[in-house]
């Protein structure tokens, strides 16, 4: 298969499943980790609790989670558990959609608890025991002396983290989404011709990654001068 | 004020803590001294809880710490702590480090808080760096203005963990008098400290701790000139 222009004057002719997928993978990715960080953060405060209960479910979670692949997450995530859970309740289960903001959620909450809890032991004790002597709460200290300090230190991790998912939710084609890899893969499949799609979703991603790195690349600027 | 009864604390199987008593008295300025490892700070660190202690009892301002239902938080708000590192929040200005916890804990309005914090920055005689950030600080600088930020809660008790220990000798002075203010307008403090000239002239009383016990105790001029027990002598003829 030879690559010539007219791969992309059939590429022009599907730009609607293109624009679609890019906007689709952006706003998937976007849901994925804001719902991650809010996991995430309690995941991660909870693999720092001295209490075993609350400890190793944490410590489980993200274990299985970073231990396993992403693609193989999804697909049990779509086929099995979320038709398991709404069988139960005899429900249809939802859209492919759904599982794959379901897992690409698990799967981020997992990397950003472990980026939380970098990010808190690295603060220096004595942040805490000072807040503590002045009489404010546990839960006051965290929020106000050590996690404003250690979100400056998560903020590359975190970025890193961001990118990275924005990448791997490309995986979610396997079932059917239509982001911007399964774009790619329908235009390829229908038309026959290869260069064209997969170019274009390389190149659309290579978009989103760096403008992704420079909205990271602005705030660390901006909480570092603080 | 204080008041401590056979408190015995533990790291896993050492033991630093061997049955300590003490009381200090309102308005009295109690200064602990010893070697290295011998428990003062730990002591120190047991008077609001930032240990847990094991055994025994403390009591402060007549709640018992010991007990789970006291308020630790309440009883923090009347002790004030300053520390060997400081521990100033470095991603707040000075002024904001003291008017936080009023503003958060005692919950006073935003502009009171601050004409607090205004007035104490005065007396430790940094007016000029309200709204400087503490990396700016020089050692004796950030340390004064963690005795303010203590301050600010309007504590009862003030608890100084080797202040000056971790300052250029030249930065030692300017600390030392600030602390030789607050004990003269009668504040309670209890200080640990290597700094046997302010024991010497500010301390109502002189605490010597070595291997977990209190070894010896005596007014300062007692103390320092004729030491009862072999092992303050052996201290005190190794700093003096």
């Amino acid at each position: 298969m030879e690559l010539d222009f007219t791969t992309f004057i059939k590429v022009w002719e599907y730009r609607e499943l293109f624009i679609r997928g890019f906007f689709m993978t952006l706003y998937l990715t976007s849901i994925s980790v804001f719902l991650g960080l809010i996991l995430g953060l309690f995941v991660g405060l909870s693999k720092l609790s001295k209490r075993k209960l609350v400890y190793w479910p944490a410590k489980i979670y993200v274990d299985v989670f970073r231990g396993t692949p992403l693609f193989v997450q999804i697909l049990m995530i779509h086929v099995a558990v979320i038709p398991s859970i709404f069988g139960i309740f005899d429900r249809i289960p939802p859209s492919a959609f759904f599982s794959g903001i379901v897992a690409l959620t698990l799967n981020s909450a997992a990397y950003i608890a472990e980026i939380f809890r970098g990010g808190i032991q690295s603060i220096d004790k004595g942040q805490m025991e000072a807040a503590r002597s002045l009489g404010m709460t546990h839960n006051q200290s965290m929020k106000y002396i050590i996690l404003p300090q250690a979100f400056k230190r998560m903020l590359p991790p975190l970025g890193n983290e961001f990118i990275a998912l924005l990448k791997d939710s490309s995986l979610v084609a396997i079932i059917a989404v239509n982001e911007l890899a399964y774009a790619g893969f329908i235009t390829a499949k229908s038309t026959f011709y290869r260069w064209g799609p997969y170019i274009t979703v390389a190149i659309l991603y290579l978009i989103l990654t760096m403008a992704l790195s420079q909205v990271v690349a602005y705030l660390e600027r901006r909480f570092s001068t603080e | 004020m204080i008041k401590m009864t056979n408190v015995k604390k533990s790291f896993g199987a050492l033991e630093v803590l061997k049955g300590i008593s003490l009381q200090v008295t309102e308005k009295e300025v109690v200064c602990i001294i010893g070697p290295s490892g011998s428990g003062k700070s730990t002591l120190l660190r047991c008077i609001n809880l930032l240990e847990n202690v094991q055994g025994g009892h403390v009591f402060v301002d007549g709640y018992d710490l010991t007990n789970p239902k006291t308020d630790i938080n309440q009883v923090r708000t009347e002790v004030g702590m300053v520390f060997q590192h400081f521990n100033l929040f470095p991603h707040k200005t000075v002024l904001e480090n003291i008017t936080m916890a009023p503003i958060k804990v005692r919950k006073w309005p935003k502009d009171k808080a601050e004409e607090k914090g205004l007035a104490l920055l005065k007396k430790v005689g940094l007016s000029d760096k309200a709204n400087a950030y503490p990396d700016s600080l020089s050692g004796g600088q950030k340390q004064r203005v963690a005795i303010a930020r203590a301050l600010a809660m309007e504590p009862k008790i003030m608890l100084f963990d080797e202040p000056t220990s971790a300052l250029d000798p030249e930065m030692v002075k300017e600390v030392l008098d600030v602390m030789k203010q607050l004990a003269k307008e009668g504040m309670t403090m209890v200080v640990v400290t290597h700094e046997m000239g302010f024991a010497r002239e500010v301390g109502d009383r002189v605490i010597f701790m070595d291997e977990g016990y209190i070894i010896e105790e005596n007014v300062p001029s007692k103390l320092f000139a004729e030491p009862k027990h072999e092992r303050t002598q052996a201290f005190l003829s190794k700093v003096l």
